[in-house]
């Protein structure tokens, strides 16, 4: 089992689903962060946000990023999962899962991670608002004619 | 040479396409060539260039980076993920 994966997907991450920790490694920590799509976005309520990602630089730049936690932190796996598209608040844009020896290394790589992750990664986030309950989610990347159509 | 500048986020929100064609002076441009020349086609973006990079290949590239025919070219503005 690789001890590093990166995936981009469309759409919520399920966040219940397990991420396989693999038996040989020595791990003792474990630490899963969520990152979570919040109602209030610079002083605005809104009902979601849509990422668009730089597939191929973002997918780089998070394995590049989970690489240099692993020599960093001395940490066993990094997994690093990404939305695209049309998350909704309450729903989870990012998680992150760090497995080491000790429970502090894991911890720190997880703030480490994050930190370096919103410098630099290209991706992006725009805030929805939704019409109405009927409004249907968007499956990949939102279209700039439709980010017109958003209000600030 | 003629040079298609990927876009994304309030770059391409401003212009409203996902990438804008340059022509620079040189026929091998540098990255910081590439960012005046687009400087000059598309002065509205100008404001938000000073917090940019251009990407080459998917790779931060520095002023003096080499663009060669081919190469693929983005700008990164301010980035906002997790």
């Amino acid at each position: 089992m690789a001890r590093v994966t990166v995936s981009i997907t469309d759409g919520p991450i399920d966040c219940m689903s397990v991420i396989a920790v693999d038996p040989d490694i020595d791990a003792g920590a474990v630490i899963t962060f969520l990152g979570v799509v919040r109602r209030q976005e610079q002083d605005k309520t809104i009902d979601g946000l849509s990422y668009q990602t730089y597939d191929p630089m973002a997918k780089r730049m998070l394995h590049a990023l989970a690489d240099e936690a692993l020599v960093l932190f001395e940490v066993e796996a990094v997994h690093v999962e990404h939305s695209r598209g049309i998350v909704l608040v309450g729903e989870c844009s990012f998680r992150l899962m760090v497995a080491g020896v000790h429970r502090r290394e894991a911890i720190d790589a997880v703030d480490w991670f994050i930190t370096r992750m919103k410098e630099s990664a290209p991706i992006w986030k725009t805030p929805v608002f939704l019409e109405n309950n009927d409004t249907i989610r968007e499956p990949k990347s939102i279209a700039f004619h439709e980010m017109r159509e958003l209000k600030e | 040479m003629r040079i298609n500048v990927l876009l994304f986020g309030p770059l391409a929100q401003r212009l409203e396409r996902d990438s804008v064609s340059v022509q620079t002076p040189e026929e091998r441009p540098t990255a910081a060539g590439v960012l005046t020349a687009l400087e000059h086609a598309e002065p509205s973006l100008i404001p938000l260039l000073s917090a940019c990079k251009l990407a080459v290949n998917h790779t931060f590239a520095h002023d003096q980076t080499p663009i060669n025919e081919g190469d693929e070219v983005a700008v990164i503005g301010l980035v906002s993920g997790g």
